[in-house]
């Protein structure tokens, strides 16, 4: 008996120290990038120490004050929250659309979306940049927004497209048999029932275009059009390894994403499991 | 039920349609004419050559070469990534103090940009100041050329990547997991089965279904992958990292030769498409309804 509870106890042992084993391996590097950000930058290129210190704001107030990141933060933002709107009002009404109506070629709508995931970014970025060369709108927050779209788009229509078709048909018919038009009940019965899977679109179309790098990469060349990434990235080479402030940075462009996790971790695991991808 | 005010779907469809085809079907079309096309920037007048750029870009070594990369790059990380998640989601199946908190945090690098991981990796692996390297000095270990060498900068490469993606794996078969009945692992132990047996008579068989389709979406995205590499190495060093997106990105918009980079896009998807097709025909995905 005493054989098998210590086994039960190794067992057990064994798991915890997987899990933190797990827990360390995941949290290292991002505890890493927040204690180089807090730490004063001329003990950054001394012997580095594993406990956070000497602290301070100094990288952040560089970053800040010296560099283009502020209009970056502002632009990212612009970007981010135009691509959510558009995403969220088009793939709502092609999916509401495709599963409530007889549609010719339907599946070859749903089809295109799901083919429309396998594309490699440069098979979109390199025509997308002529075309906006050509419509001389090359180099500005449109050209982003529009080629971001090109992503969420499909990847919105296909979760929506799954959210509407599970919802009982009978609810819009009985508002409609009470005398609400078809908008009338889209509006107050469909979209209300629709929107945990308006906010797991909402939170993907958000992921996909701030954290974006390609796209933003071929599209954006000026320093005050640049998203965070872009900008971000360009400072590598600019400042000669100045760690402290991209760590900052890093940290300030991670910040909101950790938030969002923590208020709606439901919606993003839930999109996860439906088939919605970050990169 | 047919309404007379059923407009507002037609309207609801054409509206939604026309902007996906302008925002996604365009675009690709686009690439196919511009893949036949000559254009020595993409301002300049282009001139049709048929399927010259194609025949070009397939007799050079350098197509060839980073088609083999793309391919070592995405199985190896494919590889790492589901062994690393089935691991990770096991681990975090079991009951544990502190488990909802881990599971959170076993999360959190797939919520990260790409380029806040290659600065963070290139950072910790500075070759005097970074944590990596001054720890695996005290250990007599080192310094490692991460990503200076031909041979280390692939491996490298892997290791961010897989750092970065495995938390998608980890979800997804977490969920499958607890989708297992539990009778079915009484019933083995109660007929004498080890932990390896129900392993592997059980949980594996179960998670099919789930790891075919992770398999299939992350060997799409990682074929595809451009951000991580460029960051971290630039297809270099000597091309050593280079696939098929950097040798199209530096072809269009380094060495504007935008008809070639169009005709290495293009072609990298027909190979997706082919190895897609290889796959489905493998691993079928089974209906479950």
């Amino acid at each position: 008996m005493s054989g098998v509870r210590s086994t039960r106890l190794l067992g057990r042992a064994g798991i915890g120290f997987a899990a933190l084993v797990i827990a360390a391996w995941s949290l290292f590097p991002i505890y890493w990038m927040v204690v180089s950000s807090f730490r004063a930058p001329n003990a950054l290129f001394t012997r580095p120490s594993m406990i956070p210190g000497p602290f301070s704001l100094e990288s952040y107030e560089t970053l800040l004050q010296v560099t283009d990141y502020p209009v970056q933060f502002r632009n990212s933002l612009i970007v981010a929250s135009s691509v959510v709107a558009i995403t969220i009002v088009l793939s709502v009404m092609i999916a509401y659309a495709v599963t409530r109506f007889r549609v010719p070629g339907k599946t070859l709508i749903i089809g295109t979306m799901l083919y429309a995931y396998m594309f490699p970014p440069m098979l979109l970025a390199i025509p997308l940049y002529g075309i906006f060369v050509t419509l001389g709108i090359a180099d500005s927050l449109i050209a982003l927004v529009i080629a971001h779209c090109t992503l969420t788009l499909p990847l919105g229509v296909w979760l929506l497209w799954g959210f509407f078709k599970a919802m009982p048909f009978e609810l819009e018919e009985a508002a409609m048999v009470d005398g609400c038009t078809r908008l009338g009940s889209f509006l107050r019965v469909v979209l209300p029932l629709s929107l945990p899977g308006i906010v797991t679109v909402a939170v993907f179309a958000f992921l996909l275009s701030w954290t974006d790098y390609a796209y933003a990469l071929v599209m954006i060349s000026s320093d005050t059009q640049k998203t965070l990434p872009v900008g971000i990235a360009s400072m590598i080479g600019a400042f000669d390894m100045r760690w402290g402030e991209i760590m900052a940075g890093a940290s300030l462009i991670a910040a909101p994403l950790f938030l969002m996790f923590m208020f709606l971790s439901r919606y993003f695991i839930q999109g996860l499991s439906a088939g919605a991808m970050k990169g | 039920m047919r309404s007379r005010n059923d407009w507002v779907i037609w309207a609801f469809l054409a509206a939604g349609l026309a902007v996906t085809v302008a925002f996604v079907l365009v675009p690709v079309g686009h690439a196919i004419v511009l893949s036949l096309q000559q254009a020595d920037s993409f301002i300049s007048t282009p001139r049709f050559v048929g399927l010259a750029n194609y025949a070009r870009v397939l007799g050079e070594e350098a197509f060839w070469r980073a088609a083999g990369n793309g391919l070592i790059y995405s199985g190896l990380s494919i590889v790492l990534q589901v062994l690393l998640g089935l691991g990770f989601a096991m681990v975090l199946n079991e009951a544990f103090p502190g488990q909802r908190l881990v599971r959170g945090l076993a999360v959190l690098p797939y919520l990260l940009p790409t380029v806040v991981v290659a600065l963070t990796f290139q950072w910790m692996t500075d070759g005097s100041f970074g944590i990596v390297t001054v720890l695996l000095a005290e250990l007599g270990l080192g310094p490692i050329p991460w990503f200076e060498r031909p041979d280390t900068a692939m491996a490298s490469v892997v290791l961010a990547s897989v750092w970065l993606w495995t938390p998608f794996v980890t979800i997804c078969v977490l969920a499958g997991l607890q989708g297992i009945p539990l009778s079915l692992y009484e019933a083995a132990r109660v007929d004498g089965a080890g932990a390896f047996a129900r392993f592997w008579h059980i949980t594996l068989p179960q998670l099919r279904p789930v790891l075919t389709v992770v398999v299939l979406l992350r060997a799409i995205w990682m074929f595809n992958k451009f951000d991580i590499i460029w960051l971290l190495t630039k297809g270099g060093p000597l091309g050593a990292t280079e696939h098929l997106p950097i040798l199209a990105y530096k072809r269009a918009f380094s060495q504007f030769d935008v008809g070639g980079g169009a005709a290495v896009a293009t072609l990298s998807f027909l190979i997706l498409t082919a190895l897609v097709m290889l796959y489905f025909r493998l691993f079928p995905l089974e209906e479950k309804r």
